[in-house]
């Protein structure tokens, strides 16, 4: 399990998943990344700094967005 | 096991035979020429679109579009070298601000343009190796402004034209003398920002732009000529470069050619701060199809250019030449080899699973290592490919096995006293590149795409590697997991997590990789009879895992080695994989793993004369009467080679030994 510092590039609320930069890749984004359900819509603000919980290094879909700040 | 001739099999199982180690160093990288650009001309003409080409008596054709007078430059050089007027130009027609394009074969040459009203293509045609055109020639029309345009001539006078109106791309064809019609890609795109093109049995394509999320893109694809791909038809688009909308990343300007190998240069431009239009190189081995798409992690190249470098050369022996509009490269397609074998006094290696590495000392009392900068040492370079083969002095003569381990030489070091001088040669195998190898951005497969051997081919390939799929198993042709490569991971770490899902290993041998399942087989050659052991060792031990869980989102499998739990009780290992979705990939994944801790543990050694076939993942047969072992067969999981001519000589083999 890793945790990977990034940027909330675009949230799907009908999905509740996010796309992140995930620190280091400057042009690529992570898409589809799971949001915890506990961090309200209105904070998934694009800009936004976020931690990403991988479970599984290497599966991007067994990840979450564990936290969001400014 | 490498192959090796009669004589040679013969004289390494002889009580007494003479060593014969031949070690060679030589600018390549996994088999494949180092390109060392050298420019020959630097002048101060504005950057714009271009083109070069170069036809059958080895001149080159440049062309670019002179932006002050709206006109075509033009310079055939006859004999390009060091000094040749690359600052003189003809002008031609008179020009759009978009691409051109130059294509060339034998004594024909084309030159394909945009005029003036920026919605035609118009070509000019020679038959003199460029040195005088036809009359023009209009081909094209487009209801759009044409801003790319790439060429291709064939020996049989076929010509190929892709260009770009608005953001469509088009082909059009000559064949027999007749142009055709231009038929429109079956893609969309928003932009397109250039287009490159060379024929190598079929046409093979790169394109710049961007898709239709605003994404740019560099693609890779083939457009059918007979041999890989059906004639007149698309192959998919494969990624070579990709950029999120609103990262203020763009491609543009490919150049392609397939001289030696498949060789690629493009334009990253990043519009933020701080700004760079930078050229990107990057190449695969020809053993590779176009389709497998194996590009190694572009190199940036040491300028500043929107416009690109364009990439041209006769054929495969060379040279390779590179132009813009203010300057001219050359690089050679053929490496020296600089033959140490003379000077070897010691040599050392250790081949493992997961990497090798050698120690090569040469005496240095003559002092021809001491300037490594210059002379014939000069090849000898951090990056460069040491190459070494333990044979036998036999009775044909000094024999080495051809397909000999290579090494990428990290470091050396000169030494003195005690009377003598050497230099110590320190080199790894090519896992060291794998090492090495850092993801520049994240790389994301979405679940049911790549299977396991085409995510680490990508890998391998990022690294330099060619990776053939020799005989995977169907557990890793099944797997097409959702996966990700983080900035920053090294590729070690990423071949592990891959390598970790099935029982299925990378050989890394001379020419690149090979992936494959290690099924228990036949044995491919004898210790203990005519081949003598010098001394051994052998371990039993009971296994360290010998039950597996797999637990998919919504299933679980298990595997068990019923023997060893009744010995030790079950010792268990879980996976959790949400790539894990059917109960067989389940069961498999289970397998797999406990066959995985079945190959890992090392259970003896074998020291030997040298057997100069050996390789890892060979299987063996050691009669061992001391140790109670008759055609016992053991799996090769690491080979210590030592060699030496100091004090006492030395030269033995030592094989680490697992299960089959």
């Amino acid at each position: 399990m890793t945790v990977r510092r990034g940027v909330l590039k675009g949230f799907d609320s009908a999905t509740y998943t996010a796309t992140v930069q995930v620190a280091g890749s400057l042009a690529v984004w992570l898409s589809s990344v799971p949001v915890a359900r506990n961090i309200a819509q209105a904070e998934l603000v694009a800009g936004r700094s976020c931690a990403v919980v991988f479970l599984e290094d290497g599966n991007p879909k067994d990840a979450v967005v564990a936290a969001v700040w400014t | 096991m490498r192959a090796l001739t009669p004589t040679l099999l013969e004289a390494q199982k002889q009580p007494s035979a003479q060593p014969y180690v031949r070690v060679t160093v030589s600018d390549r990288i996994v088999a494949l020429t180092r390109l060392r650009w050298e420019r020959l001309y630097t002048g101060g003409e504005t950057d714009r679109y271009h083109a070069a080409a170069m036809p059958g008596d080895g001149s080159l054709l440049r062309a670019r579009v002179e932006p002050s007078t709206s006109t075509i430059a033009y310079q055939r050089v006859a004999n390009p070298g060091a000094g040749s007027a690359f600052g003189s130009w003809s002008t031609l027609d008179s020009v759009a601000n978009a691409g051109l394009a130059l294509a060339a074969s034998g004594a024909n040459a084309l030159l394909a343009f945009v005029p003036l009203n920026g919605v035609q293509v118009r070509i000019r045609e020679s038959s003199d190796y460029g040195a005088s055109f036809g009359t023009v020639q209009i081909v094209a029309g487009a209801g759009a402004f044409i801003g790319s345009v790439a060429a291709v001539l064939k020996p049989d006078g076929t010509a190929f034209l892709i260009y770009a109106a608005g953001s469509t791309v088009f082909v059009l064809k000559r064949t027999g003398g007749t142009w055709g019609s231009a038929v429109a890609w079956p893609y969309s795109a928003s932009q397109i920002t250039g287009l490159a093109c060379w024929h190598s049995g079929d046409y093979l394509l790169a394109i710049a732009g961007v898709d239709g999320s605003g994404a740019a893109r560099l693609w890779a694809a083939v457009y059918g000529d007979g041999a890989t791909q059906a004639v007149d038809t698309w192959s998919v688009l494969r990624d070579v470069a990709q950029a999120d909308a609103g990262s203020n990343v763009t491609f543009r300007a490919p150049s392609l050619a397939v001289l030696d190998t498949y060789r690629l240069f493009f334009v990253e431009s990043y519009s933020g701060s701080v700004a760079y239009d930078r050229p990107q190189w990057t190449w695969f081995a020809p053993s590779q199809s176009f389709a497998a798409n194996a590009w190694r992690e572009p190199v940036p190249f040491d300028l500043n250019t929107a416009y690109g470098l364009a990439l041209t050369g006769a054929d495969a022996l060379g040279p390779a030449w590179l132009s813009m509009p203010s300057g001219v490269w050359r690089a050679p397609l053929t490496t020296a080899e600089l033959d140490l074998s003379d000077d070897v006094l010691e040599l050392s290696s250790e081949l493992r699973r997961d990497g090798g590495r050698a120690r090569v000392v040469l005496r240095n009392d003559h002092g021809r290592y001491t300037g490594l900068s210059t002379g014939a040492g000069a090849v000898i370079r951090a990056g460069a490919e040491l190459e070494f083969g333990a044979g036998y002095v036999t009775s044909a003569g000094p024999e080495a096995p051809a397909a000999a381990p290579r090494f990428v030489i990290g470091g050396w070091e000169h030494r003195s006293g005690d009377g003598e001088a050497t230099v110590t040669l320190f080199a790894r195998d090519a896992w060291s590149l794998v090492e090495r190898w850092r993801a520049r951005r994240q790389f994301a497969w979405a679940a049911g795409t790549d299977n396991l051997f085409q995510i680490l081919r990508f890998v391998f390939g990022r690294a330099g590697i060619d990776l053939i799929n020799t005989g995977s198993s169907a557990l890793a042709s099944a797997l097409r997991p959702a996966f990700t490569i983080h900035p920053g991971q090294d590729g070690r770490r990423v071949v592990a997590a891959l390598l970790s899902l099935t029982a299925d290993v990378v050989l890394v041998s001379a020419l690149g990789a090979s992936y494959y399942e290690p099924v228990a087989g036949a044995t491919t050659y004898r210790y203990g009879g005519d081949h003598a052991i010098t001394r051994a060792r052998f371990a039993s031990a009971g296994r360290a895992v010998n039950r597996a869980q797999v637990f998919g989102p919504s299933v679980v499998a298990e595997s068990f080695a019923w023997d060893d739990i009744g010995d030790q009780f079950d010792r268990l290992r879980q996976a959790h994989d949400l790539n894990v979705t059917t109960v067989a990939l389940a069961q498999d994944r289970a397998a797999a793993l406990l066959r995985r801790e079945e190959l890992s543990p090392e259970l003896g050694e074998l020291v030997s004369p040298v057997n100069c076939g050996q390789e890892l993942y060979d299987i063996v047969a050691v009669t061992d009467e001391g140790a109670g072992l008759s055609d016992a067969s053991f799996r090769v999981v690491g080979i210590d080679l030592r060699f030496g001519r100091r004090g006492r000589p030395t030269y033995e083999q030592r094989l680490l030994l697992g299960s089959v």
